[in-house]
């Protein structure tokens, strides 16, 4: 079962985030900011991160550096409520971008679709 | 010399002094014969002084008013005035105020006719005046206060600043020709032009004939000289008839290097000049040529800060002669007409200055108010984004969960449809979220050249299944051909996106929507139309205004954004109703300028 990390500083958010992926058959863990989440992509080594950008603290845009510093293979799907991210190039490491919305059916099958395509590499 | 020599010369002296004196006055002795007259008596009662000596006065005198005797010197009070008639050598009568001074002589020799040696004889010097001549002067005296009066009259009005310029060319030229001002039949204005550096006639009043001249001096006659009174009267009865005199003057130019022209050096000479008939001059004959009249006056119309030009006057129709009283007016009036002139022009000038200085200040005031509300906009547009992106959070929490009750809740629980009543409006706060932060983003343009069909075909090919399935119909009339535009295809397909959204909510099934392209010169333009209602028509100039909407649903911005979308690529953005029903949407983009030589 792949391992999913979100890192949002949300609380409400990644209990809904936990709740609808965990409902799609993957487990779940949460981190609150980006320390703590880079700490879990360390000691957890989960599958695949979704990373809030704008979190008090260190912001998902330099988490999204240290986590390809740290690992360059493990998925990155950033989420955001600013449609305007796309402008800022240190976001186009990321694997995937998804604009945050009540309706999680577009996370959910973005963090389905990089999954696939990674079992499909690695296998 | 002895006392008799003395005594002859005294009275020689003295008989001259009478006899040579231009007044009127007689030495009468006893008995009312006259000694002595004088050369003025003589003109007074029309025959040679000598004449007169030895005739008895009364001979001459006519009863008094109210008096049936004569009047004689010797019944007379010395020194009082009193008012007579005489008759003359030809009969006429003659008002005259006649004067006594009695005086004794103890002996007096008066040449040799009439040597009587007398004692205490009494005699009289009788001196009189023609009171017609002291009335003719009196009448010259009022008729030069009167002009004097105008003259002051026009120069105040003049000097006012409510007077345009042709006004007070036409006020001058009126002063000059009126019975109550200096009289001339006509006057003719001309003015330096220093573009072309002559002397131009501007402007000319008068009339073109006798009958003209005698109805106009007649309808002046009965105006009182009040000069806006007079220029009422010149707007009435006057300007219909100097016709004739506006065509001379505009033929009248002078060139300023002509020195010479008499026109040129009165004005440099800044005296005034009267030609009679007879005198030459260069420029004379031309001007008499212009003017169709031999004597005329000019005068110069010159200020402090140099000439401005001249008045030509003239008696064309009455043929009166010019006299110096005439010119003597006319050059103190020449002189108060130019400085209103120079006056109106530096008060227009001063004007027209002051005009400019006010737009200037209008349009920095205006240019700060607009970078004012720029700038507060601006702070408005900051403030939104965080508040919309604030708002977003807590948003996908409270529908992420209403999606997830509203899964796990029975269909036949009516919960499940209060769940869904939850997402459905937060999807719509999110949708208004969406267009907010979306309308605040600064747009990157990233233009690409496209052929515009296949742009529209292929954006509205994405709608087809939506269209389907409420059953709305789209066709298509594409005719832009291969034409190009520079655009930037992401935000071209959301404003025609926005305006496809737009017709479907406004159409029940079975409703139809047609995009349209077309060529125009130097463009091409893209219509979405819709047979639904249509917009009501006072609510047209608001359609593409922030947070306007006619609909339930939607944000009110879809619209503004595909204006400013629209505008950012140098097209317009326009709507208006069909004929046959339904609204018509459409934008025209600019055709890229083709590089010459291309």
């Amino acid at each position: 079962m792949s391992k999913i990390l979100i890192v949002d500083d949300e609380p409400h958010l990644r209990l809904l985030y936990e709740t609808e992926l965990r409902r799609a058959g993957f487990e779940t863990m949460t981190a609150s900011n980006a320390d703590q989440g880079l700490e879990f992509v360390e000691t957890m080594k989960p599958d695949l991160v979704i990373l809030d950008i704008r979190m008090a603290g260190m912001d998902g845009i330099e988490a999204l550096q240290h986590i390809i510093e740290r690992d360059n293979n493990i998925p990155v799907v950033l989420n955001t409520a600013f449609s305007s991210y796309r402008d800022n190039y240190l976001t186009w490491a990321a694997d995937a971008y998804v604009t945050k919305s009540s309706d999680v059916t577009e996370l959910v099958t973005t963090v389905e679709g990089l999954l696939k395509d990674r079992m499909a590499t690695s296998s | 010399m002895d006392q008799q020599e003395y005594l002859l010369r005294r009275s020689e002296i003295v008989s001259q002094g009478v006899e040579e004196n231009p007044s009127a006055i007689l030495v009468v002795g006893p008995g009312g014969r006259i000694l002595l007259a004088s050369d003025g008596a003589g003109v007074l009662f029309g025959m040679a002084r000598a004449e007169m000596v030895g005739r008895q006065l009364e001979a001459f005198m006519v009863s008094a008013p109210g008096r049936n005797d004569l009047w004689k010197p010797d019944s007379c009070e010395s020194g009082v005035v009193h008012n007579l008639e005489i008759r003359n050598s030809q009969g006429e009568l003659i008002p005259v105020e006649a004067q006594c001074f009695s005086f004794s002589t103890r002996s007096i020799s008066l040449g040799g006719e009439d040597q009587e040696d007398q004692e205490d004889q009494s005699h009289w010097m009788v001196m009189m005046t023609d009171t017609r001549l002291r009335e003719h002067e009196d009448e010259l005296r009022a008729a030069r206060l009167a002009k004097l009066s105008l003259l002051n009259q026009v120069s105040d009005a003049l000097h006012g600043a409510d007077l345009t310029l042709d006004q007070i060319l036409q006020a001058v030229l009126i002063c000059m020709t009126a019975g109550q001002g200096l009289r001339f039949n006509r006057a003719f204005l001309l003015l330096i032009d220093h573009k072309q550096e002559i002397l131009q006639g501007e402007i000319a009043i008068g009339p073109s004939n006798a009958d003209e001249a005698s109805r106009i001096w007649m309808d002046l006659a009965e105006q009182p000289g009040d000069l806006l009174q007079m220029m009422t009267c010149y707007d009435r009865s006057i300007k219909q008839t100097d016709v004739a005199v506006n065509e001379i003057v505009r033929h009248m130019t002078v060139p300023l290097s002509d020195e010479n022209n008499l026109l040129v050096q009165v004005m440099h000479e800044r005296g005034t000049k009267r030609l009679t008939a007879e005198m030459t001059w260069p420029g004379a004959e031309t001007l008499r040529f212009w003017l169709g009249c031999s004597e005329f006056a000019v005068a110069p119309l010159v200020t402090r800060q140099g000439p401005l030009g001249v008045i030509v006057a003239d008696n064309a129709i009455s043929r009166t002669p010019i006299t110096d009283l005439d010119l003597e007016f006319l050059l103190i009036f020449a002189n108060q007409s130019a400085a209103a002139i120079e006056n109106s022009r530096l008060y227009h000038e001063l004007e027209q200055r002051l005009q400019d200085l006010g737009k200037a200040h209008q349009k920095q005031k205006e240019d700060q108010e607009s970078l004012m509300r720029m700038e507060r906009l601006s702070v408005m547009g900051e403030t939104s984004a965080i508040v919309a992106h604030e708002l977003r959070n807590p948003l996908v929490a409270i529908g992420g969960f209403a999606r997830t009750l509203m899964r796990s809740l029975n269909t036949e629980d009516p919960n499940r449809e209060y769940a869904r009543i939850i997402t459905e409006e937060v999807s719509r706060m999110e949708g208004i979220i969406h267009d907010l932060l979306d309308f605040i983003r600064p747009r990157k343009q990233t233009r690409k050249m496209l052929v515009l069909d296949e742009l529209v075909a292929g954006t509205m090919g994405r709608f087809q299944g939506e269209l389907d399935q409420k059953g709305l119909s789209l066709n298509y009339c594409l005719q832009a051909g291969s034409v190009e535009v520079s655009c930037n295809p992401g935000e071209i397909q959301q404003v025609l996106q926005n305006f496809l959204v737009n017709a479907m909510q406004m159409l029940l099934p079975g409703g139809g929507i047609e995009v349209r392209t077309s060529q125009l010169e130097g463009g091409v333009k893209v219509e979405v139309l819709d047979n639904g209602p249509g917009f009501a028509e006072d609510v047209a100039d608001k359609l593409f205004s922030p947070f306007f909407s006619t609909k339930a649903t939607g944000s009110g911005l879809g619209l503004t954004i595909s204006a400013q979308i629209i505008k950012a690529h140098g097209g317009v953005p326009g709507a208006r109703n069909r004929d046959s029903g339904g609204a018509n949407f459409f934008f025209i983009l600019p055709l890229p300028k083709r590089e010459d030589g291309e």
